[in-house]
């Protein structure tokens, strides 16, 4: 029979205590360090979600086998952020408070990154995401934050000169509402603009609709001859089959996270013709890209699943160049491994090897040259287009 | 770990308040709303812009963010007014998420999809995050506690005997001279503002708010918390909520050790057990943990003693 005595609480009790005096080090020196990856896993990111976190584990792994980081291997802590910032929060507490992570890779909606970043800052805690959204490195996160994605501008600077070169003269857009929907439209139309080019049309619409039949019929009055989209990959899939039923033969652009192989896969190739997909990228002899693809066993990694590779990357030679786990090491540290005079190298385990040598590296990523401004924003990038042949995607250019 | 419960009973104190709120208008009148999360959203919009933008005192920004909220409750209830049982969810919920594209669409107060950070939270720079958290725990059970005092006062009160008798029979209400359309708008105007309120205060406690926050997803979180509860309950609704959020984030801990399983089947897996528990509350507890208790009437045994208390009575 259990009984509770005063007795036997105040033995649990004083037990507890005991435990909560022990020292740190009283735990084995080769503890492993624990990263925090927070993917969506479910919702409406979770097409993109598992790919990144696939990529990220991959990096972790090799760096594992190469015998780790500061003599201690990686761990990561994986948690679900639901694509929802209210789940995304709870989430980023229990990483930061139970599991005590110093950095959290992996937010992908933009407000989903908005909602967690002053929990991350707050408790000197590093973060990595995706989310494109200019607004996201104007909070005052303290340098706890960085993105590899390259911001609104730059993006839409960069696809403007491709529609042109292409032969868009008059572009209709149609994207999601999202926090990059009118930055997006304005810095294009900068672009095409001075050119002799326009936007004919500019729809917005709502997530999770089975079909966008009317907002393409909208579009289509513009009489345009090139159609831009900036959707999510579930309704980007809804607008190429819509427009394939209405027999539309346009030219279509999208991000190259809005048409992945994955999904390509899974339509027919009528439907995806005349796609063209945009990326950043590394430079094309960069060997970067290469390994990441090797390393997963894809042919294309799109954008995302680059950008974990190089936020997996990062997190481990920063760790390696600060000697030092933590949030504050990892911001302080970040620029000192990715930018500057230093030995280029394109993945982690080469990275770690040079710098055991003594000397100083910039780390060379697989969805760009990983440089950094003072915000937290890439200073600049490269960007890959392909081209969608027979349901495949085939490399096109680099600019 | 003690900062992570901090912040999860912050989480648990915010979903009771909601699911008070609910237990007025769904528990006690029976009108189904599955527009919860579209008050809450008013009252978070109200008090973050109104503090933010305008630097009103945080007490106040949260009374305006009530008041906003219990008005537009009031608004759905008068034109909801003939709509009862699964066609007044479907408009409420209809509510909620056309609350939402508004927000998503509107850049020139509500800043569109961005949403709006920098909230600000009573003595955030000074206290700290963790202070700042266990402050902010008592501020939520305080107003927990009042709340459901005030809640309690209303189910033992002739209004809420009217309530519910208008949720088992609205005619036969009406046949006793209540005016029925006033006790629903009165319902509204009561479980909105407590709605309003825990927006406002969720809104002030994370320092930012934007419409994706606001999906239907958090409606079902507070009406799960009701029917694991107990529908028309105070103490339900409370208790209900706790475990909630004491489930959802014991799963977090609990799925790692199954064996054999990816990060993403386990994700799935988190959200299976979560169905899972609320199909065995609803077959084995089907009024809740703890179901509603409803004062019986002493009914006479024989006739005699019948004319006994008739005789009392008179």
């Amino acid at each position: 029979m259990l009984k509770t005595t005063r007795r036997k609480v105040l033995k649990g009790a004083a037990a507890l205590a005991t435990t909560a005096a022990l020292p740190k080090g009283a735990y084995a020196q080769g503890e492993p360090i624990k990263i925090g990856i927070l993917t969506p896993l479910t919702g409406a990111g979770g097409n993109d979600g598992p790919r990144m976190l696939k990529a990220m584990t991959a990096v972790f792994e090799e760096v594992n086998k190469q015998g780790g980081v500061l003599g201690r291997k990686i761990e990561t802590v994986v948690e679900d952020d639901q694509t929802n910032p209210e789940a995304a929060v709870r989430a980023a507490r229990k990483l930061i408070e139970v599991n005590k992570v110093p950095m959290i890779l992996g937010t992908w909606a933009s407000a989903v990154t908005a909602a967690v970043a002053p929990v991350c800052w707050e408790s000197k805690t590093f973060l990595m995401t995706v989310s494109g959204a200019d607004s996201i490195t104007l909070l005052p996160h303290q340098g706890f934050l960085i993105r590899t994605q390259p911001t609104s501008k730059l993006q839409a600077t960069a696809h403007g000169e491709f529609l042109w070169a292409q032969g868009g003269r008059k572009v209709a857009i149609i994207g999601i509402q999202a926090p990059f929907a009118m930055a997006n439209k304005e810095h294009l139309e900068a672009t095409l603009k001075p050119k002799g080019g326009e936007i004919v049309s500019h729809i917005i619409y709502e997530k999770d609709k089975p079909t966008y039949r009317s907002e393409i019929d909208q579009m289509m009055r513009g009489k345009p001859d090139y159609i831009y989209t900036n959707g999510y990959a579930p309704d980007t899939v809804v607008l190429l089959r819509d427009m394939f039923r209405a027999g539309i033969n346009l030219p279509k652009f999208a991000q190259s996270y809005a048409v992945p192989q994955p999904t390509l896969d899974t339509i027919p190739a009528e439907v995806s013709a005349n796609v063209f997909t945009g990326q950043p990228s590394a430079d094309i002899e960069s060997p970067a890209y290469k390994l990441a693809a090797a390393r997963i066993g894809e042919k294309e990694p799109d954008g995302y699943v680059s950008q974990a590779t190089d936020w997996a990357s990062l997190a481990v030679l920063t760790i390696a160049k600060a000697k030092a786990v933590s949030g504050v090491a990892m911001k302080d540290n970040v620029r000192k491994i990715c930018q500057g005079s230093g030995q280029k190298v394109y993945s982690a385990v080469e990275g770690l090897k040079v710098l055991a040598e003594g000397k100083e590296i910039n780390y060379e990523g697989a969805s760009g040259p990983c440089d950094f401004t003072d915000i937290g924003d890439i200073l600049g990038c490269r960007f890959r287009y392909m081209h969608v042949v027979k349901g495949k995607l085939e490399f096109l250019k680099l600019v | 770990m003690e900062h992570y419960l901090v912040a999860m009973g912050v989480t648990a104190g915010i979903y009771a308040m909601m699911a008070l709120g609910m237990n007025v208008i769904w528990g006690m009148a029976g009108l189904i709303n599955l527009g919860l999360v579209g008050f809450f959203a008013i009252g978070a919009y109200t008090s973050g812009l109104l503090t933010l933008k305008l630097g009103w005192p945080i007490p106040l920004g949260i009374l305006a963010g009530m008041a906003a909220a219990s008005v537009s409750g009031v608004l759905v209830a008068m034109i909801t007014v003939r709509l009862r049982g699964d066609y007044l969810a479907i408009v409420t919920l209809g509510f909620a998420e056309t609350m939402r594209v508004v927000m998503s669409n509107e850049l020139w107060i509500a800043n569109g999809t961005d949403g709006l950070s920098g909230i600000p939270g009573p003595f955030r720079q000074a206290l700290g995050p963790h202070l700042f958290n266990l402050q902010f725990l008592g501020i939520v059970v305080a107003v927990t506690v009042i709340l459901f005092f005030l809640v309690e006062r209303l189910v033992h009160s002739p209004f809420g005997r009217v309530l519910r008798g208008i949720r088992d029979d609205e005619q036969i209400v009406a046949v006793a001279g209540k005016n029925v359309v006033m006790f629903k708008v009165k319902a509204f105007a009561f479980g909105t503002a407590a709605l309003g309120l825990a927006g406002a205060l969720y809104g002030h406690f994370t320092s930012f708010i934007a419409p994706d926050l606001f999906a239907p997803l958090l409606t079902l979180y507070v009406k799960l918390s009701l029917l694991a509860g107990g529908l028309g309950n105070s103490i339900g609704a409370v208790v209900g909520a706790v475990l909630v959020v004491f489930f959802l984030e014991s799963t977090r801990f609990i799925i790692p050790w199954v064996p054999g399983i990816s990060a993403v089947q386990g994700a799935a897996l988190r959200e299976l057990l979560i169905a899972i528990a609320l199909l065995v509350v609803l077959r084995f507890y089907a009024r809740g943990l703890v179901p509603e208790r409803i004062a019986q009437p002493q009914l006479p045994s024989t006739p005699a003693q019948a004319s006994l208390v008739i005789g009392k009575s008179t």
